[in-house]
């Protein structure tokens, strides 16, 4: 009896969940856009800072009284699925993005995720944005996914030629997670920093993804005494500890990644020691933001409690969506005419001063352009905050 | 080789402890407690709360992160674990049980702790260096005297009080002890609530260090597991044995191995594969767990 | 065979075969075909788990074999130009193979003991992906074509995948075929002498060795059986994604798949099938609960557990039904 009771107290609260939650607000069209990445587990903070992010500017454009594309008004909904890392989910969310119509959809966060969709995207129609570097994924015959933000195989040659020609560093060390990302990142930064004419003196160092001391990893790579360190793909959590690490065994030279982190981890994490820590971020620092990207910056942290600098980069994938399909309402179930007006598209920057555009590139790279125009916004941390290193542009 | 050596014994003084928990609750109730790690990082999170939301002493932090712990631990075991292995006719069910549990805890701790890595600032500043033989930050030196201490403490506590003796008869023979007017439930809700403890202590006390996110649940759990299998599940000194050798074998094999690159944790953990089908029952204990 | 089995196997295949496809084409959730086939995909590997646990071991490393399969079959398929349809069963034999080698040591383990270096191996199947240049190591292996044209003396048995309007009903199809084999195999052995046997390692080990049961022999074939399912399950996964990484399969579905186990029923040969329709589907859904997702999820289990100790198929027990 009490079995049972248990049973249909459980499938009841089931039912009200779904009820409540297709009871929606009416008056304008919905577009749907989706977010398939990770948002539970280890690896959350990567999925959360995006979906956050997209959730905040979809609530903001709702308050301004939706978007208007073509003669037709929407309303922006974020439809988010967890993949929990798990490429074999990410499928499962592709399927179920395919199922409620979107053909947009930010995300996946990792490669394995990002090459597993893809099936499911091309049979569908569906146009995709990961986070994810590997170039198959963005060259001809793929074209159904556009490279969210900067790769690091082409900030890291920037960063690498800027430290060399400002601070005359000659020898580099890398050292990564050995997972498929880092470690992918660091054969390519590995192989760029060589065509620079850079020593490379170390890049076979990895660490297990939950190392909780990095001092017995880090020994053997400060040991060949680099200039500089480059930390490969690594995660905002294990950022801090590695800095950290390093500084406390007495290394002194520069240290840096090619992914966005968070000031506040860092702060809490390493303190002053993250002091002209460099990496890659949107554009957030005070001489670059602009008032919307304030504005951003305010409502997330009103609507989520805390802001993540990682959301600097992760803004933009949503926004050029919704541009690119103002500039071609056709698009808008149709993705061979948003690839259409890929090739032409340019809309002006709102997060940045000056004159800044938002334009598909990646031909260097890809063939084709298949890659979201971002700042290249380097960054060095200073004091709990990012400074301005330089900022460049990705053809 | 002096660095070496200092840094596995840190390495080792913090999986000891960790180890200690779960290889305490295992030997009282027959229960692998795949939350133990989930454990670590709620215990890890609520230091954090206290000392860089509250602004309290890090030492309030160590006891309030003991006290929830302990708290949560009795908890688990009185209304979840004991029900559960009352009525189940396989004792690996609890596995199950056990699993929802890590789960259920990494979803707390995101609901209110956030996704984000979290630390506190540094107990103490500064950095001994013994003529570049020898580097650690006195921090680091705090962390592993506090975790030698809390090991000491725990086996003193368990060989000479009436309650860790009373644990240790039940851990020996549950039946024997039970006649011999042990309350065995209740020892076994002291147990586990000890065994979490330990695991929020580690977790508060690493935090100052390594800080904390919520991932680090799942991979500690399995760290702690291998220290276990070295030592020989169930026993206590196989425990700190297994997380002294676990913390040299990373200290040593990541130097040795460093030049090899890509295969240093595939070396150590094949390594432990075949140390464990050598010698089945670990190095000191019970065969057949 | 008697007739309310009968009956309920004929139910059974009607369900799978007829009736999913049919309310999948009436209310056009086309979704859910992928979401069914991974959950057969993954019951054939769970079975394999069910396997090793009726011989009283704890396997938490079903996920290890399964990345194995998935690499044999995607390096054939790359670098060999082998059909996908023998890769399946050459990646199945394949995860056999070793598994003996794996096995004969780590099978004297029991217990604890034997679940630990389990889940290790998943560990090590891994960081040997990544190591190994056959598998191209981090960057794992992609664009791997759908499964080709199967034909017999000329005679089109299967059809190309990739001119198929279709492939999602046809991987559907073929999961679900696979599934149904899987455990009517399973079902076999554990009603066989092999069965009894197994069951009495499960009871007693030296007691069964004691009256001339040959325990090592048995304990590595039920080990290889196991790893087989894993390793077919795996490879037609990568036929799926067509694509593998070292992290398509890792310790965390290594765990999942012993929690399927549980769930379902450890002393109930179609538990692990029921069990992982349960987890896997029942957390697709949850996805509308959004943030809560997990808490919902985890706190179901927990309560299933609380209520049902001895898998959700321990129900049938109290109403007398067939074991």
């Amino acid at each position: 009896m009490k079995r049972r009771v248990f049973l249909a107290s459980s499938g009841l609260s089931l039912v009200l969940a779904v009820a409540a939650s297709t009871a929606a607000w009416a008056e304008n069209a919905t577009l749907k856009i989706g977010f398939v990445g990770v948002t539970s587990g280890p690896a959350a903070a990567w999925g959360i800072s995006n979906q956050r992010s997209m959730e905040t500017r979809a609530a903001w454009l709702n308050e301004l009284g939706g978007v208007k594309i073509g003669d037709t008004t929407y309303n922006i909904e974020i439809v988010p699925f967890d993949d929990q890392k798990d490429p074999k989910r990410a499928i499962a969310g592709m399927e179920k993005m395919a199922q409620d119509g979107i053909h947009y959809v930010v995300g996946p966060n990792v490669d394995d995720g990002a090459a597993a969709v893809r099936p499911v995207a091309e049979q569908n129609g569906i146009m995709y944005f990961p986070y994810a570097f590997p170039k198959e994924l963005y060259t001809a015959p793929a074209s159904n996914a556009i490279l969210g933000m900067v790769a690091n195989y082409q900030s890291g040659p920037a960063i690498y030629k800027y430290l060399m020609e400002e601070k005359g560093v000659k020898k580099v060390a890398f050292i990564a997670g050995n997972e498929s990302d880092p470690l992918s990142q660091r054969d390519s930064g590995s192989a760029a920093a060589k065509a620079l004419g850079l020593e490379v003196v170390s890049d076979t160092v990895t660490y297990q993804m939950d190392t909780t001391d990095f001092t017995p990893v880090l020994l053997p790579v400060i040991q060949t005494a680099p200039d500089l360190l480059v930390l490969s793909g690594v995660s905002p959590a294990n950022a801090p500890q590695l800095i950290r690490s390093a500084r406390e065994l007495g290394y002194t030279g520069l240290i840096s990644t090619e992914t966005a982190q968070d000031a506040a981890v860092l702060a809490e994490g390493a303190g002053e020691l993250a002091n002209g820590f460099i990496s890659v971020g949107g554009a957030s620092t005070p001489e670059l933001a602009s008032d919307a990207m304030k504005e951003f910056v305010t409502r997330y942290t009103a609507m989520f409690g805390e802001y993540n600098d990682e959301s600097n980069t992760k803004v933009y994938a949503l926004e050029y969506i919704i541009e690119t399909l103002k500039a071609n309402p056709a698009a808008i179930d149709n993705v061979d005419e948003f690839k259409k007006t890929m090739d032409t598209f340019s809309a002006p920057n709102p997060f940045m001063v000056g004159d800044a555009k938002l334009t598909y590139v990646g031909t260097t790279s890809f063939g084709q352009k298949r890659q979201v125009s971002v700042p290249l916004v380097v960054n060095e941390f200073k004091d709990g905050k990012f400074e301005t290193l330089f900022v460049a542009q990705v053809d | 080789m002096e660095q070496i050596l200092a840094n596995g014994l840190y390495l080792g003084a913090q999986y000891a402890l960790i180890a200690l928990g779960l290889t305490l609750i295992f030997s009282l109730m027959n229960v692998l407690n795949f939350a133990h790690g989930q454990m670590y990082v709620f215990g890890g999170f609520v230091t954090y709360t206290v000392v860089a939301q509250l602004g309290l002493p890090f030492i309030v932090g160590l006891f309030a992160s003991a006290v929830v712990l302990a708290v949560m631990g009795a908890l688990i075991e009185k209304f979840l674990f004991r029900p559960v292995i009352r009525k189940s006719k396989r004792d690996e069910s609890t596995m199950l049980l056990a699993a929802g549990i890590a789960f259920f805890l990494d979803a707390v701790i995101l609901l209110l702790f956030g996704e984000k890595q979290r630390g506190v600032p540094k107990v103490v500043d500064g950095v001994l260096n013994w003529d570049m033989r020898i580097i650690m930050p006195y921090d680091r030196i705090l962390i592993a005297v506090l975790a030698i201490a809390l090991i000491v403490g725990f086996i003193l506590f368990m060989q000479y009080s009436r309650t860790g003796r009373a644990m240790r008869a039940l851990a020996q023979d549950r039946v024997a002890a039970q006649l011999m007017g042990v309350d065995v439930d209740r020892y076994s809700m002291i147990g586990f609530a000890l065994g979490a403890m330990l695991a929020g202590l580690v977790g508060g006390l690493l935090v100052t260090i390594t800080g904390i996110n919520l991932g680090m649940g799942g991979p500690t759990s399995v760290k702690a597991f291998l220290m276990i299998m070295i030592g020989g599940a169930g026993v206590i000194s196989g425990a700190i044995a297994g997380g002294f050798i676990l913390g040299m074998m990373e200290s040593v094999g990541l130097t040795l191995l460093a030049s090899y690159g890509d295969v240093t944790y595939l070396v150590i953990f094949v390594t432990l594969m075949i140390f464990l089908a050598i010698r089945p029952q670990g190095l000191m204990g019970k065969p057949w767990g | 065979m008697s007739m309310p089995r009968l009956a309920g196997v004929l139910a059974f295949l009607l369900g799978v075969f007829v009736l999913v496809p049919l309310v999948i084409g009436m209310t056009g959730r086309w979704d859910f075909y992928y979401t069914l086939t991974s959950v057969a995909l993954l019951s054939v590997a769970a079975a394999g788990v069910w396997l090793t646990f009726y011989i009283g071991r704890i396997n938490i490393g079903q996920g290890a074999y399964a990345l194995m399969g998935g690499y044999v079959s995607a390096v054939l398929m790359t670098q060999y130009g082998v059909s996908f349809w023998l890769t399946l069963p050459l990646a199945g034999i394949f995860c056999a193979a070793i598994s003996v080698l794996i096995g004969l040591p780590i099978l004297r383990l029991r217990g604890v003991y034997f679940a630990m270096v389990t889940l290790v191996l998943t560990e090590v199947a891994r960081l040997t992906a990544l190591a190994l240049p056959i598998t191209n190591g981090a960057k794992g292996i992609t664009s791997i074509p759908l499964p080709g044209e199967l034909s017999v003396f000329g005679m089109t048995i299967i059809p190309d995948f990739a001119t198929l309007e279709n492939p999602k009903l046809a991987f559907y199809l073929m999961a679900a075929l696979l599934m149904t084999l899987t455990y009517l195999i399973l079902w076999r052995i554990v009603n066989s002498r092999l069965g009894h046997l197994c069951r009495s390692l499960q009871q007693n080990e030296e007691l069964s060795a004691s009256i001339g049961v040959n325990t090592a022999m048995l304990r590595v074939l039920a080990y290889a059986i196991s790893s087989f399912f894993g390793g077919l399950a795996g490879a037609i996964f990568v036929a799926i994604s067509q694509s593998i990484y070292p992290s398509s399969f890792v310790v965390q579905d290594s765990v999942n798949f012993m929690l399927y186990c549980f769930l379902g029923g450890l002393g109930y040969v179609f538990g692990p099938m029921l069990g992982t329709l349960l987890l896997y589907f029942g957390w697709d859904l949850l996805s509308i609960a959004k943030e809560y997702q997990l808490l919902i999820y985890s706190g179901a289990l927990i309560a299933l557990m609380l209520v049902l100790p001895n898998g959700v198929l321990s129900l049938l027990d109290k109403k007398g039904g067939r074991k």
